[in-house]
């Protein structure tokens, strides 16, 4: 059993942490108090080829191991959250699915873009009164000679914005009682594809979520992927993988809360000493610090099992469930040691509550990680 | 203009800390990065190259794990590492040191136009290794360059002494030390790092390629030892005081009078 990160890892860390110190840290204030989506920012990500993290150089990504890509979006997410889920989102549940599961010439057509940075990518499945329970979306994808015909809504949509390949999931069957799911690859700029008003949402400000609504809009059947009816089985393999993102950008922002927390702890003195050295003050400290570091544990671990191809379905779900609490409870104690500078926005730890949140909730809620893992331990 | 760029791993400044009792560095669990500056003097040697063509080498000497800061540089753009390793090199001194990179860069085929390093390091700060190597190689040398310009076959450079900007003139093949101020390091492209630890080859060469004997090199070829290693005394906290004039000069003079530096009948002490 190994615990050090090899010299490629240590290296991966240090490259992504420089970054997101140098460039990333300075934008995420003014991308929390706008809501403006840094362009110039992503394309220089792009370049570095943060958009292709796992996908192989042949389709224009770095080719990294799961690992590295771990470790990526943790050091992003610890700078700047709210990049950090465009990062994990596009990489994690966008670009991975059109690799693992699109023909070459889809690869070609609709990856190597994504892979590169140049279009952002999306994940659409949740849907007004589908979420937790994919299986109940309504768009409707109907098939006319070789195309399709797609109506329906999609809702908070990450990326959405900025988007220009989208992966659309929708019911193949409609009118039957059985539904089939099936997904699409649908350019932003395709007839019949509107994009709604930016989502005001509580934290991850500066990532521009938004509704995309589908209106009779036509799509090629070169546009499928995967195979009708396959979309369940997409959605699962796909958010299996997407949860190590969300775990390490959850990790990433529990490791922000302690690094001010231990900062401020040290700097702010009350009766005559630094609060530091109150009991009250290290005991916090201490307990967030173990759950960083066993946070970290398992975020790895999954994605190890991930890079030895071994399944990784219930330790993603463990990772996800795990490091998205102890990131909510790290800001909220990081606040507490904080006292009222903590609850300013001129201290950054109330931006991370605000963030750590949604990490309890999208690509799975910590009530849907608990089925997953109480299935898993019932079948294995 | 082919350039060998001379770089060395130091332990991450900010992670350094003491084993009081045995007064060492700590090196477990410590990062080991480029030195600050030899990143500068690699990016440099890029520039160069991308502008006049040629091939940028990095070489090291140090222990097998310095291979990730090799390949850091080839992520970086270098052409070609080699890592200068073996037993026997260790506990070499800024002598021996300099003595087994001179021998190695002249065994470089071709020889290169010009050898840039960083003028210091954060870890022992010297800034031997460098001129020394000149020495050997016996090459023109110019310490703490902040600006290279390339000319038909020498190079214009600028460097600061004494507050003053020295413009100076040198053929080639030549050894630069170089600043801070020379020029910024980008950042390092994810897909470039992924090919350099996986793809890519580093040249080792031990004692016996480069025809060196075991009094030569390491702690036998080293004319210096380090005697014993302290932590200097932490500096005494400065008082701040505020008031008038007359105040201020009572309080001073109480002060100088308090250290014995002033005596009440005579004035200032000898």
């Amino acid at each position: 059993m190994r615990f050090e990160p090899t010299m490629k890892q240590a290296v991966i860390r240090r490259t992504a942490r420089k970054y997101a110190e140098e460039v990333l840290a300075p934008a995420a204030v003014e991308m929390d108090r706008t809501g403006q989506f840094p362009q110039d920012i992503a394309d220089e990500m792009a370049e570095l080829k943060y958009f292709g993290l796992e996908i192989p150089p042949e389709y224009g990504g770095a080719g990294l191991d799961p690992v590295s890509y771990a470790i990526v979006v943790e050091e992003i997410s610890r700078a700047n959250a709210a990049m950090g889920l465009c990062v994990a989102v596009h990489n994690g549940v966008a670009a991975a699915p059109m690799y693992e599961f699109g023909n070459q010439f889809q690869r070609k057509k609709f990856l190597v873009p994504v892979a590169t940075g140049k279009k952002i990518g999306t994940f659409c499945l949740s849907e007004p009164n589908a979420g937790s329970d994919a299986s109940a979306i309504e768009t409707t994808a109907v098939r006319d000679n070789k195309d399709y015909i797609l109506n329906g809504n999609k809702v908070f949509v990450t990326n959405g914005h900025v988007s220009g390949t989208n992966l659309i999931f929708a019911n193949t069957r409609p009118g039957e009682k059985k539904k089939e799911y099936t997904v699409f690859f649908v350019e932003s700029e395709r007839e019949g594809v509107e994009k709604g008003p930016l989502e005001e949402l509580m934290g991850m400000r500066g990532n521009p979520v938004c509704p995309i609504t589908l209106h009779d809009c036509r799509v090629p059947e070169e546009n499928l992927l995967g195979e009708q009816g396959q979309g369940l089985k997409i959605a699962f393999a796909t958010l299996n993988g997407g949860r190590i993102g969300i775990a390490a950008q959850a990790l990433g922002i529990a490791q922000a809360c302690l690094d001010v927390s231990l900062r401020y702890a040290k700097e702010r003195h009350q009766f005559g000493r630094s609060i530091a050295q109150f009991g009250a003050i290290q005991k916090h400290l201490a307990d967030m610090a173990t759950q960083v570091e066993a946070a970290r544990l398992l975020v790895y671990r999954a994605a190890g099992l991930r890079d030895k191809g071994l399944e990784y379905g219930m330790e993603s779900a463990m990772a996800k469930l795990y490091a998205s609490k102890i990131a909510v409870d790290a800001a909220r104690i990081g606040i507490q040691i904080h006292g009222a500078y903590g609850y300013s926005k001129s201290y950054p730890i109330e931006r991370y509550y605000r963030d750590a949140k949604i990490t309890e909730i999208y690509e799975g809620t910590s009530e849907v990680q608990r089925i997953v893992i109480a299935r898993s331990l019932m079948e294995r | 203009m082919n350039i060998a760029v001379c770089i060395k791993q130091v332990p991450d400044t900010p992670s350094i800390r003491m084993d009081r009792e045995r007064m060492t560095i700590i090196r477990d669990g410590v990062e080991s990065v480029i030195n600050p500056l030899d990143y500068v003097a690699l990016q440099a040697a890029l520039d160069l190259r991308d502008r006049k063509g040629g091939e940028v080498v990095v070489i090291t000497m140090g222990p097998p794990q310095s291979e990730e800061a090799l390949r850091e540089a080839i992520a970086a753009g270098a052409d070609r590492a080699i890592l200068v390793t073996g037993a026997a090199f260790s506990g070499a001194d800024t002598l021996a040191t300099s003595h087994v990179l001179a021998v190695a860069i002249s065994k470089l085929d071709p020889f290169p136009d010009l050898v840039l390093c960083g003028a210091h390091t954060t870890d022992s700060d010297t800034a031997h290794v460098g001129p020394q190597m000149a020495e050997e190689l016996n090459l023109p040398q110019i310490c703490g360059v902040n600006e290279i310009h390339m000319e038909e076959d020498y190079l214009t450079v600028k460097r600061l002494s004494d507050g003053f900007v020295e413009t100076l003139q040198v053929s080639l093949p030549a050894l630069l030390t170089v600043t801070q101020e020379l020029c910024s390091v980008g950042h390092l492209p994810l897909g470039d790092l992924q090919i350099a630890f996986s793809e890519r080859e580093i040249t080792q060469w031990g004692p016996e390629d480069l025809g060196l004997k075991e009094e030569e090199v390491g702690l036998r070829g080293s004319a210096t030892q380090v005697w014993k290693l302290s932590v200097p005394p932490p500096r005494r906290e400065g008082d701040l005081i505020s008031g008038s004039p007359q105040t201020l000069v009572d309080h001073l003079i109480r002060k100088l009078e308090d250290l014995s530096i002033l005596d009440e009948e005579d004035g200032y002490k000898s």
